[in-house]
């Protein structure tokens, strides 16, 4: 059964209407997780003398043992952000002859061939089997590998199901940050020392290997778990859900713009009335805060504004970049009706436009409190503005005319989630380095301040010849229109 | 209304559109075939939905793939897919009717003369109209259809999804709209009873060629019913 639907996933890999592009960034992505298991594979080998060079003072595996629990720390947080869910379109075989168990256990299998469950392994277990087999003996580097591959599975399926409840509720991503920032707080001002705890936890289990059960359990419960709710979840989703009463809302304040406030109100409840789009105006809110990763104090001191360029574009264009590379997707299940209708084409890109303005504009607003760390911040947040409403709109609406791969809003919401996974983010870092492109020039050849004043600059020129370039698109967008419209009827 | 020449779509070389010639004006005109026949396909040919491998096809002399103008005029349901399904029904019908340049008070006031053809199944029932039933959502589509005073009007196989009551109802509209206005309307169907009575032209396809194309007399459903015969 599992290799029936394997092999069906498999074709419609290969069917979908843009399979060259997945192909693509699948290669892509490929190469980059060879690159990086190849480093892992280093590190784990000659983790020893690594480790010696780098705490000469101290026993080899007393930093190994503290170092272990911070891995699974974090290693919850990237896959949140980054690991995407197995996804099954489950109606077709609902209704067949197959046990509800085989779907729930084919989703479990499938998710478990991921470079997160792989990355440990290649870090951990060739110490395990060296080092610590080498001390003290064969019995307690195995417990210690059975551990590993325990805890790998527990993250794995924990963070499933935590990924799976974020969907039906904003409640789980919210308390699911909330817990992470205190922890994360709690280490940082040193209320607890989470490497004190591994050491103590893995040093035990050197002593007294049959510990390595209580990690067995854990792995074990989390699987069940998340096959518990897999499998009670593993319905249409109208079936689950009874809608409560719908009140209309007419946006007063935009019916004064014409055609283009009308669209942009359809626009604006589609992303307040679905799930999909929701919990991606959540998420980019919490991206606000990645600006803590990008504002070094470092780059101000020495005016090195090309880093804090990048966080001024992931910051004031994150949601653009969320909701702009699934532009015309996110209305696939109604293009048709859309495009028949009375909407000239130039008036539909330009309430597009507005509304990704619109967006910037409001994170922009709402990261000026970066200001407070140094006043630098801003006026590079704010040419990183133009940049996003003036230049990286338009690859927006021009790359979103090359997606023809529709999104269901309505349907299959705890099985969707595409959208939120890596792919994103390479976007994101094409923009970025777009911009860091257009920076790099005149800060090398002048200043700083030049490389900064040039790209907001030329985003501010940009944004003025909009309706030259809304004219470009809407020829653009004519010529793949079929295409589009193909795509998206295809479900 | 509109002239069709040469117009020709083939799907993995399959026909599924092959029109030498076709002129289509005011009154109701029916189309029927199989499945597979190519009606649904001619609609989206006719609203620019599908990209025609040859031909052209001309809604009042202007082709339809390079003008957008017959927008104003043109108002078409084909499926679900023309219809915004996080909006509520009213919702709709405001975001047409602004589209059209007709006030939120213009749009109540058609809306009553549909009452009884939604029997109380779309107003005012706090549902999107993902919500609604198939038979409702067709219902919203139909009414918003109508709601752009159209002069061109297509529909595909409005009866497939209503109910008997329903059906004479918007068979009675089609009747009364197209007296009044002088309206272009394109209905397909499977159901030969209802076409016949509906339509005074009636186009039957076939693998993408239409194969007949008769005034409605009395004669009609008979030949119709002897070709569907198997």
């Amino acid at each position: 059964m599992t290799y029936i639907l394997l092999h069906h996933q498999w074709k419609a890999f290969w069917r979908s209407r843009d399979a060259g592009r997945n192909v693509a960034v699948q290669i892509f992505m490929g190469l980059i997780v060879l690159y990086l298991l190849g480093v892992a594979i280093f590190i784990g080998v000659f983790l020893q003398s690594i480790l010696e060079a780098a705490f000469p003072e101290q026993d080899v595996v007393t930093v190994f043992c503290g170092f272990i629990l911070y891995y699974f720390f974090l290693d919850i947080i990237f896959r949140f952000l980054w690991q995407d869910l197995p996804t099954l379109t489950v109606q077709p075989y609902l209704v067949q002859n197959i046990k509800r168990r085989q779907l729930v256990q084919f989703l479990n299998l499938r998710s478990l061939f991921s470079f997160f469950t792989l990355l440990p392994l290649f870090l951990f277990v060739p110490f395990a089997l060296s080092v610590i087999h080498m001390q003290y003996g064969s019995v307690v580097s195995l417990a210690f590998v059975v551990t590993i591959i325990s805890l790998i599975l527990f993250n794995h399926f924990l963070v499933l199901f935590i990924k799976r409840k974020t969907i039906l509720s904003n409640w789980w991503l919210v308390g699911f940050f909330v817990i992470v920032l205190l922890l994360i707080a709690g280490d940082y001002f040193k209320i607890f020392s989470v490497s004190n705890m591994s050491a103590i936890i893995f040093k035990q289990l050197l002593k007294t290997p049959l510990l390595c059960v209580t990690a067995i359990v854990l792995a074990v419960a989390a699987f069940y778990n998340n096959s518990r709710f897999l499998q009670n979840n593993l319905y249409l989703d109208d079936l689950v859900k009874s809608p409560g009463h719908r009140a209309s809302a007419e946006y007063q304040w935009l019916q004064r713009f014409g055609s283009v406030g009308n669209l942009i109100a359809v626009d604006l409840k589609l992303i307040l009335r679905n799930k999909r789009p929701r919990s991606l105006l959540l998420f980019s809110c919490i991206f606000l805060f990645y600006g803590f990763i990008f504002y070094k104090p470092v780059s101000f001191d020495n005016n090195d504004f090309g880093f804090l360029l990048f966080g001024g574009i992931f910051v004031t264009g994150m949601f653009m970049t969320n909701y702009g590379q699934f532009l015309f997707a996110w209305q696939s299940s109604h293009f048709d009706g859309l495009l028949a209708a009375n909407v000239p084409l130039k008036i539909y890109l330009k309430s597009k436009f507005i509304l990704l303005t619109g967006f910037c504009t409001v994170a922009l607003l709402l990261s000026l409190f970066y200001g407070f760390i140094n006043w630098k911040i801003i006026p590079v947040q704010i040419a990183a503005y133009f940049f996003n409403i003036g230049i990286h709109s338009l690859i927006a609406v021009y790359i979103g005319t090359y997606n023809y791969k529709g999104l269901d809003l309505s349907k299959g919401v705890s099985f969707n989630y595409q959208g939120t996974g890596v792919v994103q983010f390479l976007y994101a870092i094409v923009i970025m380095i777009i911009g860091f492109i257009l920076y790099l020039p005149f800060a090398m050849l002048i200043s700083s301040w030049a490389g900064i004043i040039t790209v907001g600059l030329l985003g501010f020129i940009s944004l003025l010849l909009q309706d030259w370039w809304i004219d470009k698109l809407t020829i653009q967008f004519q010529k793949r229109k079929h295409k589009m419209l193909e795509g998206f009827r295809e479900k | 209304m509109i002239t069709i020449s040469n117009i020709g779509k083939v799907y993995n070389g399959q026909i599924a559109v092959d029109i030498p010639q076709l002129q289509i004006d005011h009154g109701i005109t029916g189309l029927v075939g199989n499945n597979g026949a190519g009606k649904t396909t001619l609609f989206r040919l006719i609203l620019d939905l599908i990209k025609a491998d040859r031909g052209e096809i001309l809604s009042k002399d202007n082709p339809v793939s390079a003008n957008e103008g017959w927008k104003q005029y043109t108002a078409a349901y084909i499926d679900e897919g023309f219809l915004i399904q996080y909006l509520t029904p009213e919702e709709y019908f405001y975001f047409v009717g602004k589209l059209h340049n007709r006030s939120k008070a213009d749009v109540d006031e058609f809306l009553q003369t549909f009452i009884a053809f939604f029997d109380g199944g779309i107003l005012k029932t706090g549902k999107y109209i993902r919500d609604l039933s198939k038979g409702n959502q067709f219902k919203t589509g139909i009414a918003a259809c109508i709601l752009q005073d159209p002069e061109m009007l297509l529909l595909d196989e409005p009866f497939a999804n209503l109910d008997p009551s329903s059906q004479i109802r918007l068979m009675q509209m089609l009747k009364d709209l197209q007296g009044r206005k002088r309206m272009t309307v394109l209905i397909s169907s499977h159901d030969l009873n209802n076409i016949t009575d509906v339509c005074n032209r009636i186009l039957l396809m076939e693998k993408g060629k239409i194969i007949k194309d008769l005034q409605t007399s009395e004669d009609t459903l008979n030949e119709l019913e002897d070709y569907f015969r198997v």
